[in-house]
Order: C-alpha cells, then structure tokens, then sequence
C-alpha cells in the first residue's frame, strides 16, 4: 500500500463523505429548532434530482436548473413541515417519526410512477475528464461536491450568525418557549428550518446526481450513511458532520482496499455503535441538561 | 322443437375443449424497473412474431388455422410477483405456453408451479445455470425448457477472449446478488478448466447502489490487472466503467451480457467504449432476416434502438420455434406441444440462427436436452458510441455465409 494508493483512497472518499456530511446537515437544521427529523430525507434528495432532471431535458441552462432544483427542494420541506410535523409537534407527539417515514414512502411511489424505475444520467457542464492533482485522480464533478457542500453550509451559518431571521433561528434552537415570549413565531422558525432543509436536501440530489446517476433508490444508501454521520457527529454542529462525514468516506475505502470489498461498511458500523456507547450525544455533541 | 334442437346441442355438449379457436400464449417478464429493458424488448420481439405468424392466418394445427392470443404478466422482476403469477397460468384453462422471465429469481420461485401442471415454458432470456440445473436428478419428466445462452456458455466466451488477448492478469469483480456470486464461481471454473492461463490478481464485491468503485479499482490497478472480468447489472457496471476513466485504467470491462443493457451503455456514456460482452444477437443488419427484423422491430416501437436487442431477438425466435412445435403436435395441448419440441422435425428458420432439432428429450442428468443454446450460438459484442457491435469482424462473416447456407 503505497502512499498515492492511501490518499487516492483519502480523497475520494472524502469526497463522497461529504455528500453524506450534506444529508446530514439537513437532519441538523430541523433538528435544532423543532427537535424533529425528517425520516424521508432521502426521498427529498431523490425528488429534487428527478425534478431537476425534468428541467434539463425541458432545456433550461443549469444555471436556471440549480435555482430551480433549490426552489422545489425549499416547497417540499415546507409541505413536509405542514403535513407530517406541525401537528405533531403542537400536540408534543412523536407521530412526526411515523408521518415523515410515510411521507417519504409516498414520495418514492410517486417518483416511480411519474419518472419511472430506471436509473438515468444526469448531464452537467462541469467536465467528468479526470484531472491529476499531485497524483491524485479526482474529476471537476467531484470537487463541485465539495465546493457546493461548503458554500451551502457556509451561508447558512453565516445567515444564521449575522442576519435577524438567523438570530431568530437561534433563539428558538436554544429555548422555544423563551423565544416565543419574545415574540418570535416557533412555528415560522420551525417553517424556515424545514424550507433550508429542503434546499440542502436538494443541492446534494443536484450535486450527487452526475456521479450516482438519478432513480428512485438513488438516495437509499445515501441516507443511511448521512444517519450515521449525524448519529456519530452529534446533532448539534456543522463542523461536525463534515469532518466525521470526511472521515467516514475516507474510512470507507480503506477498509474496502485493505481487508476486502465485502468488509467496506463494517468500520463506519463500529464507529456507529461506538459512539452510540461511548458518546451517546455525538462526538461534536453537547450533553443535554433537560430541566424538569 | 327439442327434437329438432338436440341434434344440434349434443355436438356443443360432447366436445366443449374444441370450442376454443385461438392458441392461447402467456408472456411473462418485468416490464418495468430495472430489468425492464431486458424483459420488454423480449415481449416486444415476441408479439412482433406472433403479428406476423397471426397476420398470415395464424398456426396450422391439424386442419383448421388458429390464431395466437397472448396474455401478459409483469412479474416486476420480485420473486413472489412470479410465484403468483405462475400459480395463476397454472390453473389458467386451455393454456398453451409461457415464454419468459429474465431473473433467476423469478424463474427459482414460479416455475416449479408450471412444471406440476405440465406447462410447456420456454425461458428466455434469463441466463442464470440454476434455472435449469435445479431440475437435474430431480424431474423424471421436464416440461421447463431453456432459450437463452446461460451463464456457463458465457462465463467460457469471457475466459476465451480475455486468453486470445494475451492477458495473464485478471480481476473479477461481481455484485452481491444470486447473479453475481454465481457469475464469480463460473468464471474461476472456467478460468481452471481452460489452463489456468490467467492469474486472478484480485476478486472484488460491491453491493446494488454501490457508485464509489475507487477501492475496488485500486486493488485491481495495483495488482497489475490487464483486463476486469466482471458479472454485475447495468448502473453499478456504468459505476465501474467511470470509476475506471477516473483513473485512467486501461483495462477493458469483459463479462456478461448484461454489458449490453441500455442502463449501463447510457449510464456510462463514453466510458463504456471498449466493453466486451457474449451475445446471441446484435442489432445490424448483417442478414437480411436480421435487417428485416430491426426494421420492423424499430417501426412498431417507434425506436432508433432496441433496448435489448438480444432479448427481442431471443423472444422472436422462442415464438417461432413454439408455433413449429403446435403446429407439429397438430393440437392446442401444452403437453403434446412439450412433446414436439423434445423432437422437432422441421428446421425453423429464426432471426438467430436455422434451429435444427434445438430440443431433445429430457434427461434427467443432462441439462443440455432442454437447452437450445450451444457455444457457437454465441458471438462477441463490443460497446462503441452508445451501441452493441460485432467485437470480431470473423463472427460476422460467420453468421453472414451461415444464414447464407441453405
């Protein structure tokens, strides 16, 4: 195993964590102002890709696409929001865990029947012919993944730090209740979370798309990756999912090169029960005082 | 009045089964999802035969001429789908035939209903060995017969070509369903039986949804593999291809004829150049039944390429070979029709091939008696710009002087 083997390993599949990181950053946003998640994430992703799809063979130029994959993806979480999750939570019940699962099964249903079953290419401009980095094989395609995660993710803390909304957003993360008595709506922020989750969701169908190809189970192996990273991560921080996102990918490939394809998943596998036993917040988690 | 009538009743009472007119044909495939190329294009050259075979007046059994009528069956490619399906046709009265199925699977969980009724099946165009070897020492009578080149034929023409082409160091990759473990296990016997000429440097898995290849590969290009030897379906096969053009790996793809698959050709794009597959069938117009055929093929189905060429050619002439076989038992009764196929007299002339004598009777120790696919059946195909094409201009010479021969 020759170091060019061990970075190659290192970067691509860092690379591919990253969109793992992604999904997981959407469970974080809704995570933190509602405390709810939204199991068909996944399904999200996948829809938005077969969305934005449908727009590139209508012909729009993929700079239309991108804004318009986003918009889609922001419209489904909202719908999301009001149809699996606001009454739940106004009722403090944990029906969103089983809504949001059937949520997500009737968005597959309606994938297949609308796109069909079959996995199909996704054009894009940005070039799939390999580059060679100081001996590294990367393509264009996947260093946009890495350049959108950080993008995405980098506006969105930014927004939340710097603009009213954000502070907002905030203020219902660490108390609801106290946030209310201030006079933000809960349930606007809560609206709002949903809406960028959607976006995020739908950047990592657009950005993931070229590589994995778009179909109906395109995001199944996804999502379980992206759980495991927010599982591990914690669901608290940003920073976190990407680098346990980056060390998951990266994990991924070595243990494929070095113990044998078959023992690929089993390292994240134990790194996931691990942190549940160890550090059942999260390794970036902070312990949570619930006071009663 | 009744005694006028009952002359004219007791013929209608006395032979009820006579009424029926028409030579009733089940198809069966996934017409959707992810073998759907595979199992449509195989109905669709199917029923292309049986227009015209209809369109001409239809079967000549005994004396009367009688028209096919068909009956179709998505099985989804789900096992259960199959296993109720043809528990249906089993009890489905006047049944003629079944032709298709394209997973392994399918054929495991529903055929054994078929067999206990006796209905005649034709399997096309699933190429998975167990289809076929699962009745061997167990079936004294076999009503289950096979139109497709199978995994052994295939896994034999893979090794063959990878050795004409002077590679000594292999890898073979296969994904983690029936398909693929067995697809691994033909090509390592295989890769025994003729020398043990090729070193396998490396024997690599991935799962169904796999798009990252990089380890796979690695271990592939480290090992100093001149060519991957590879049993997998159509996305995760476009996975390996572009992980290969990532790292500008040389080494072609050689492996089933799953290669051939529009999911893979499309999913792959450019990167798919090069890829060597077996095939019974490639869609230009060397013959001019072959061009007679794509060009029909290509009108009825408003399309520039068959998804499949192989399975519409494989159902073309499994129709062909059924009708040969009705019209030889001189009956509608699936099981004197099973009997003429075991012994067809008259060669059918098929898009494929002329099929002299493709069946014979069943032994329950060879599996080659319901087989109608022999080695020189099968040619080698190679993916260019989006299309299957002769991979060796002498497999087309072949065929062409072949069809030729009276």
């Amino acid at each position: 195993m020759t170091f060019s083997i061990v970075t190659q390993l290192v970067v691509s599949g860092a690379l591919i964590g990253l969109v793992y990181a992604l999904i997981a950053y959407g469970f974080q946003l809704t995570f933190a102002t509602s405390k709810s998640i939204n199991f068909g994430q996944g399904e999200l992703v996948m829809v938005s890709a077969f969305f934005s799809l449908t727009l590139i063979t209508l012909g729009l130029p993929y700079w239309l696409v991108l804004p318009g994959g986003l918009l889609f993806g922001a419209a489904l979480g909202l719908f999301v929001e009001r149809a699996a999750v606001r009454l739940a939570l106004e009722q403090k019940s944990e029906g969103w865990i089983l809504l949001t699962i059937i949520l997500g099964l009737f968005l597959f249903s309606v994938a297949e029947n609308v796109w069909g079953r079959d996995d199909r290419p996704f054009p894009t401009p940005i070039s799939q012919t390999p580059l060679n980095v100081l001996g590294v094989d990367v393509t264009p395609v996947e260093l946009s993944v890495a350049v959108g995660v950080f993008a995405i993710m980098g506006l969105v803390e930014v927004f939340k730090r710097q603009t009213l909304l954000g502070k907002a957003f905030e203020a219902v993360s660490a108390d609801r209740d106290a946030g209310e008595l201030m006079g933000i709506s809960a349930t606007h922020t809560v609206m709002l979370s949903y809406a960028l989750s959607g976006v995020v969701a739908a950047l990592a169908g657009i950005l993931v798309s070229p590589i994995t190809t778009v179909g109906p189970t395109m995001a199944s192996a996804l999502i379980l990756k992206a759980f495991s990273v927010a599982v591990v991560a914690g669901l608290e921080s940003g920073f976190g999912v990407v680098i346990v996102g980056m060390f998951l990918g990266a994990l991924e490939g070595i243990a494929s090169f070095t113990l044998g394809s078959g023992w690929r998943e089993v390292p994240g596998l134990l790194l996931l029960i691990l942190a549940l036993a160890v550090r059942p917040t999260g390794v970036f988690g902070k312990a949570i005082i619930r006071k009663v | 009045m009744i005694r006028w009538l009952a002359p004219l009743l007791i013929p209608l009472l006395a032979f009820p089964t006579f009424a029926a007119d028409s030579i009733k044909l089940a198809i069966t495939g996934p017409f959707t999802g992810g073998s759907a190329p595979m199992g449509a294009s195989m109905r669709d050259g199917a029923k292309l035969a049986i227009s015209e075979i209809n369109n001409a007046g239809g079967v000549q059994v005994g004396a009367a001429k009688m028209k096919i009528e068909v009956i179709e069956r998505d099985d989804e490619a789900k096992n259960e789908r199959g296993a109720l399906i043809a528990q249906e046709l089993a009890s489905t009265a006047g049944l003629c035939g079944v032709i298709g199925s394209v997973n392994t699977g399918v054929v495991l969980a529903g055929d054994r209903h078929l067999q206990e009724k006796g209905i005649t099946k034709i399997i096309t165009p699933a190429a998975g060995s167990a289809s076929m070897t699962q009745w061997v020492g167990k079936a004294p009578e076999l009503s289950i017969f096979r139109f497709a080149a199978h995994d052994g034929i295939q896994a034999a023409m893979v090794v063959e070509e990878a050795i004409n082409r002077k590679f000594t160091k292999v890898a073979i990759f296969h994904d983690a369903t029936n398909y693929g473990v067995s697809g691994r296990d033909d090509l390592q016997r295989e890769i025994k039986k003729q020398g043990d000429k090729l070193q396998v440097v490396a024997t690599e898995k991935f799962n169904i949804g796999d798009k990252d290849m990089t380890a796979q590969l690695l271990r592939a290009k480290s090992g100093g593999a001149q060519a991957i030897l590879i049993w997998a379906i159509g996305p995760e096969l476009a996975a390996v291809a572009n992980g290969k053009a990532k790292m500008g790996m040389a080494a072609p793809l050689i492996g089933g004829w799953t290669l051939s698959m529009s999911n893979f050709i499309d999913n792959a794009g450019k990167n798919g150049n090069g890829a060597l597959m077996p095939q019974t069938f490639i869609e230009e117009p060397i013959t001019p039944k072959a061009k007679a055929f794509i060009d029909a093929y290509h009108k009825a189905y408003g399309v520039n390429r068959i998804p499949s060429a192989v399975s519409a050619a494989q159902g073309y002439d499994a129709v062909y070979i059924f009708a040969a076989a009705v019209k030889q038992a001189g009956s509608a009764d699936t099981s004197k029709i099973k009997a003429a196929l075991e012994d067809l007299k008259e060669p059918v002339r098929g898009v494929i091939a002329t099929w002299k004598h493709p069946y014979t009777k069943w032994d329950i120790k060879d599996v080659e008696t319901h087989e109608a696919f022999r080695r020189e059946h099968g040619v080698m195909g190679m993916v260019q710009d989006g299309k299957v094409v002769f991979a060796h201009d002498e497999d087309k010479q072949r065929l062409a002087a072949l069809a030729k021969a009276p």
